[in-house]
């Protein structure tokens, strides 16, 4: 459903940070993504949405057998795609002073027009929709609220209700439980694992024992390249490689 | 002996450049204190003249003051509108384009190096006397210090939000009516208000050069030699200026409640 292919990264003082990345991702899938710090893994969710333009390389979203370059689009074209495509950041950015339930519905706004957003706002059904979006990631009693007075767990919970409410057949989700304790953690990651049913997830992960709990694939990038694509199982060798300077091991 | 010479010269010769410069310019002003030594009696004479205020007045002066404080009004309100159009493209996070930037900054700072006045006079050689030319003159002469407010607010917020509705597809109005505008409306509101409170100012001063209201009744007692009738009307600007103080701030309060301002 999505394929990256040959994805190079340069950084603006040319040392390249991402070489040649290439994979697929299925519907079904929960791909984990690892990697030291400040190897690029959030550069590489943002080409494959077209939020950092890479430097060479394609990304390819096809759905229903309609395949769809994202890279190089631009305007109408480019909002159409990205439609399609869920990003939970770093951090969980809402719009601090709009209310929870707005956030939720401004995962809409790239189906509704410009005119009809200015003006009139959303409709009933799109309120229920979004209601409904909150009340699955349980958190709809704080729908009345403004988002800065929420707390880290309860803040990541209202972007995956927004990504939900985006309706999106891909989600990528930039360190979703940084910043969380535990119990949040396992929360969060409970509520995201059962999308998979509708949508492939890609997540970046900082800890290999959360991509092994709950991820159906590992992908581990070192030195800009992919060194591991396979069983969220990694064994202790492969992640000694990837965090460390432990000898190469073969993808599984 | 030469070191204290030099310094000698360094504090003496500013000294007698500035004392020859203030001389030269008192005499060409005719700055000469005994006038205005001589000038206290008839300044008294001008204020026993003037009391008691005309009370039978004061029920006349309601209308222009009501005309004052609607100039105001209308004039801040289209001056913040003007603003906000015209900050949206001078802000550097929303406008790419650095020569539009330049142009929309431009616009501002070339308002805010033309006199009021002149704005006034302008709008009133277009469209003729009346509140009118007050409102366009109040509306235009706001965009110099609200469009360089509104632009530095919207450079000034957090940038994620806005990426976060471009990665779902909102397009450039959506993003500014969703993650722009809810971040930068306290200080948009605190900005407008406080020059709500310059505009009334404004507005008085103004309907002495033919904009009407308040400022234009206290021009025609002046000039009447009603000095009752003006006594009145400076009165009833002073009540003016402080009720919409107050009022402003009511707002201010009740609108942004405990947040801070600007």
């Amino acid at each position: 459903m999505l394929a990256v292919k040959g994805i190079t990264k340069k950084l603006p003082d040319g040392r390249l940070l991402l070489r040649e990345i290439s994979f697929e991702a299925k519907k079904g899938e929960f791909i984990g993504i690892l990697g030291e710090s400040g190897v690029g893994k959030t550069v590489l969710l943002r080409c494959i949405n077209g939020l950092t333009t890479p430097d060479s390389g394609e990304v390819i979203l096809n759905e229903d057998g309609n395949p769809q370059k994202i890279n190089g689009k631009k305007g109408q074209e480019l909002r159409r795609i990205r439609r399609r495509i869920g990003m939970i950041f770093q951090g969980s950015i809402l719009v601090k002073r709009l209310s929870v339930l707005e956030n939720v519905l401004t995962g809409g706004l790239g189906r509704i027009s410009t005119m009809r957003s200015l003006l009139y706002g959303f409709t009933d059904k799109e309120v229920q929709a979004a209601l409904s979006a909150l009340e699955k990631v349980g958190v709809k009693h704080l729908a009345g609220r403004r988002a800065e007075t929420l707390s880290g767990g309860e803040m990541q919970r209202v972007a995956i209700a927004r990504a939900l409410f985006q309706e999106p057949c891909l989600l990528l989700a930039d360190e979703p439980v940084a910043n969380l304790d535990p119990k949040n953690t396992e929360v969060v990651l409970d509520y995201l694992k059962p999308l998979t049913k509708e949508m492939a997830i890609i997540a970046v992960f900082h800890a290999p024992e959360l991509v092994s709990r709950y991820c159906t694939r590992a992908i581990a990038i070192k030195d800009g390249t992919v060194v591991y694509d396979g069983s969220p199982h990694l064994s202790s060798s492969v992640l000694e490689y990837i965090y460390g300077t432990g000898p190469a091991v073969k993808s599984a | 002996m030469v070191g204290v010479l030099k310094r000698y010269k360094r504090v003496f010769l500013p000294v007698v450049i500035l004392t020859l410069l203030l001389w030269g310019g008192s005499v060409i002003c005719q700055v000469e204190p005994a006038v205005l030594i001589t000038g206290v009696p008839q300044g008294l004479d001008l204020l026993r003249q003037m009391f008691p205020p005309a009370w039978s007045a004061f029920p006349e002066l309601v209308g222009p003051a009501l005309e004052t404080v609607q100039i105001a009004l209308v004039g801040t309100v289209f001056g913040a509108l003007l603003s906000l159009i015209i900050s949206l493209f001078a802000a550097s996070n929303l406008n790419p384009n650095r020569k539009g930037r330049e142009i929309a900054r431009g616009i501002c700072s070339a308002e805010r190096a033309l006199p009021d006045l002149i704005v006034v006079l302008f709008f009133v050689a277009i469209v003729g006397l009346g509140p009118f030319p007050g409102v366009m003159a109040l509306a235009v002469s706001s965009i110099g210090m609200l469009g360089k407010l509104f632009a530095d607010a919207i450079e000034e917020i957090d940038p994620k939000p806005l990426e976060s509705l471009a990665a779902v597809g909102a397009t450039k109005a959506q993003i500014i009516r969703y993650a722009v505008l809810p971040q930068v409306l306290p200080s948009l509101i605190a900005n407008t208000l406080y020059r709500f409170d310059v505009n009334i100012r404004m507005s008085i001063f103004i309907g002495v050069v033919g904009a009407g209201g308040i400022g234009f009744e206290l021009l025609m007692a002046m000039r009447l030699l009603e000095f009752q009738t003006a006594l009145s009307a400076i009165i009833t600007i002073l009540m003016l200026i402080l009720l919409c103080e107050k009022l402003s701030d009511a707002l201010r309060k009740s609108i942004l409640g405990q947040e801070v301002l600007r």
